[in-house]
């Protein structure tokens, strides 16, 4: 094997073993799903639209004042979006002829989408359920904005130096002093339940049995985008049949009124970007250590063919000064010590022209 | 004398009436009074029997019930409402207590009970006693204020408004019902016994309760909302005046005290909303609304059922002022 036929196998190791890391990087990944982790179930049968929850929002996490009043309740008209200063927006559809509202925050996913597209590692899954965002070492790459299938974080536009992603955090800071978050305890008709996520479903499932043809039976976020921490009820339609429990396909046109999308799947988003970005951390690592190799072995081969090069040349050159030696003394024994001289004057004229032509041979 | 024949006929008319109301039976009794039929010509009320196809020796059965056709026939818009099939042929013909092919082996329990009817997509889909009722509390606004917060308990309180003892019935009457064969007539006499024995529920008088309540537990953002108890009460009862269907339901005195003070027996000093609802959320309770939730959620799940339009749900002043002192929102 030469070293052509080395390399050649080498490199195609390398691309076999990059194209193979996607699926063993998925059958790898498990995500921690915290049993203990809290959630918040909107239940928009009760949401009346009052904009509590935004007005809370903007008083426990410091925002900006918005330009209308949170008693002006005709903005929950347009379909507004959460932004950096805006973490949470209450907007009215019309589901079946009806005025329904929705809150509109982070869903916390239990594997979120951000999180597994920021290569800065910025967000968080926290144990209380919580996704977090650390700043400190964001980029500005609005990665995690792309990846999120809420539409959830804000960035900040108008910042000149060091913008970074905004979005609902939980509440975080509360929940670290025992506190619910501030919209849920701000909203006057429970339509915020704060708890633990499996206490969750369970209270959300008894509220669509004890309540037939109330609900749909379906609670968007226990299975949506592989499950997220906060979870919605929507009222059933009264005119047409009810659905059968927990079906995705004959939801998805009721929740799409209300701005929701069932067909993200059950699948974790993360799990989808997980196997391809896991390869990263293997490229960073591999391929130094693979063309690093190959490039310091050309440069030792440099080396040693150089060094014998210089060998042989040592090698010649000591001959003809051992001849030339020889042949002087040669002379001198017989011509005697002008001769010799003389002799000994025009070998080194010789060998320093040669010399000079090899230079100059070498130069052209 | 032109019109001798038809005078003829006139008195012979009038005698054949005269000796058909003086007609006496041969015991020297009244025959039985031609009964007063409905305008569909069924028996104006009638014993409801658990008609089973199986030998019943003992004659052991569910409570037969009291059903007053005339009544019902003029609260539903026609015959097929009940007589889903088209034909007035009385449920147990085909609706046995075993179920049989005839009824597509529909039980009687559920042809009277079923809530959860599939919806027939060419023809008429059948109505039970339990469908039309929850049908009309919940869609009628006077009832349907509470009963979007309660919905009735099915106890044995609940069965028996229906399932009501008959005073008279003998056991082979009763085995007679049960086995379909009992005479219409003599099934007429017993529901009316029945109905004659019926006592009338009253409610208890809103004067003798709290008449203002100050709800101020919570007062923060908002000044206390001063809840005017008696006239929620009165106005209530109001609104049902002649409810038959609320009448034969409502049957005990403080029915529309369980609304609001619900989860609790009907007692005359019911628990305090806060002795359940926290003010913070209860980790014991997740599905447990804290107090301003439990509050909000009955006030206005009730104005929302009986469509009130005032005060709007998002006006929170409508209910309770704004404190001064506070910054407004």
């Amino acid at each position: 094997m030469n070293r052509r036929k080395f390399l050649t196998f080498l490199g195609s190791a390398s691309v076999a073993s990059a194209i193979a890391t996607p699926s063993t990087a998925k059958a790898s990944h498990t995500f921690p799903y915290y049993p203990e982790s809290y959630g918040v179930l909107h239940d928009t049968t009760r949401c009346v639209g009052c904009r509590q929850c935004e007005e809370a929002c903007n008083e426990v996490n410091h925002l900006p004042k918005p330009d209308k009043p949170f008693s002006d309740l005709s903005v929950c008209n347009t379909k507004r979006r959460t932004s950096a200063t805006q973490w949470t927006v209450v907007n009215k559809y019309n589901m079946n002829g009806k005025d329904v509202f929705r809150k509109l925050q982070c869903f916390h996913c239990q594997d979120p989408a951000c999180a597994s597209a920021c290569f800065a590692k910025c967000f968080q899954k926290q144990p209380d359920g919580s996704v977090t965002y650390d700043g400190t070492q964001c980029v500005g790459c609005r990665y995690c904005m792309i990846a999120c299938p809420f539409y959830a974080p804000g960035f900040e536009y108008n910042e000149a130096w060091d913008p970074l992603v905004k979005k609902c955090t939980f509440c975080k800071p509360r929940l670290d002093k025992k506190q619910i978050p501030g919209c849920v305890e701000a909203c006057p008709m429970e339509a915020l339940t704060f708890g633990r996520r499996t206490d969750l479903i369970k209270v959300a499932r008894a509220r669509i049995n004890n309540n037939p043809g109330k609900y749909l039976d379906y609670i968007y976020g226990e299975h949506d985008a592989g499950g997220t921490a906060w979870m919605v009820l929507a009222p059933a339609n009264p005119k047409a049949a009810p659905i059968p429990p927990d079906n995705p396909v004959l939801a998805g046109p009721e929740f799409k009124q209300l701005g929701l999308d069932t067909h993200l799947g059950n699948q974790p988003m993360g799990e989808l970007t997980y196997g391809a970005l896991g390869i990263v951390p293997m490229i960073v690592a591999f391929w130094p250590v693979l063309f690093g190799g190959a490039y310091a072995m050309t440069k030792r081969r440099e080396a040693m063919h150089k060094q014998a090069l210089e060998q042989t040349e040592r090698e010649a050159r000591e001959d003809i000064a051992l001849a030339v030696d020889a042949a002087v003394r040669k002379i001198q024994e017989t011509e005697g010590e002008g001769a010799a001289d003389r002799c000994r004057k025009a070998m080194a004229e010789a060998l320093k022209a040669r010399e000079t032509a090899a230079k100059h041979g070498e130069e052209a | 004398m032109r019109n001798r024949t038809k005078l003829l006929l006139l008195a012979a008319f009038a005698l054949a009436g005269a000796a058909c109301l003086l007609f006496r039976g041969p015991d020297g009794t009244m025959a039985a009074k031609a009964p007063e039929l409905t305008d569909s010509g069924a028996l104006p009320v009638q014993v409801l029997f658990p008609v089973s196809a199986k030998p019943n020796p003992g004659a052991v059965g569910m409570k037969p019930v009291v059903f007053t056709h005339k009544l019902h026939e003029s609260k539903v818009q026609n015959c097929e409402t009940c007589h889903h099939t088209g034909d007035p042929v009385p449920c147990t013909t085909c609706h046995t207590v075993e179920g049989c092919a005839e009824g597509n082996f529909v039980t009687l329990e559920r042809a009277m009970h079923a809530t959860n009817i599939r919806q027939v997509k060419n023809g008429r889909t059948p109505e039970s006693c339990v469908s039309c009722h929850t049908k009309l509390y919940s869609q009628r606004k006077e009832c349907a204020g509470c009963h979007s917060i309660v919905k009735p308990n099915h106890n044995a309180q609940w069965c028996a408004v229906c399932h009501q003892k008959v005073p008279n019935m003998t056991q082979e009457q009763f085995a007679k019902g049960v086995a379909g064969k009992l005479d219409p007539m003599e099934g007429m006499r017993l529901a009316e016994a029945t109905i004659a024995a019926r006592k009338e529920v009253k409610y208890a008088d809103p004067t003798k309760m709290n008449y203002r309540m100050v709800i101020d537990s919570l007062v923060d953002k908002y000044e206390p909302n001063y809840f005017n108890h008696a006239r929620h009460i009165v106005s209530v009862e109001r609104k049902i005046k002649g409810n038959l269907l609320a009448k034969a339901f409502h049957n005990s005195p403080r029915v529309f005290c369980k609304t609001c003070h619900h989860h609790t027996p009907a007692l005359a000093t019911p628990p305090k909303c806060v002795s359940c609802h926290n003010s913070r959320i209860d980790k014991k309770y997740p599905g447990r609304p804290p107090l301003k939730a439990a509050y909000h959620l009955q006030c206005m799940g009730c104005h929302d059922g009986m469509q009130v339009k005032r005060p709007r749900k998002t006006d929170c002043t409508g209910c309770h002022k704004l404190r001064v002192a506070q910054k407004g929102d």
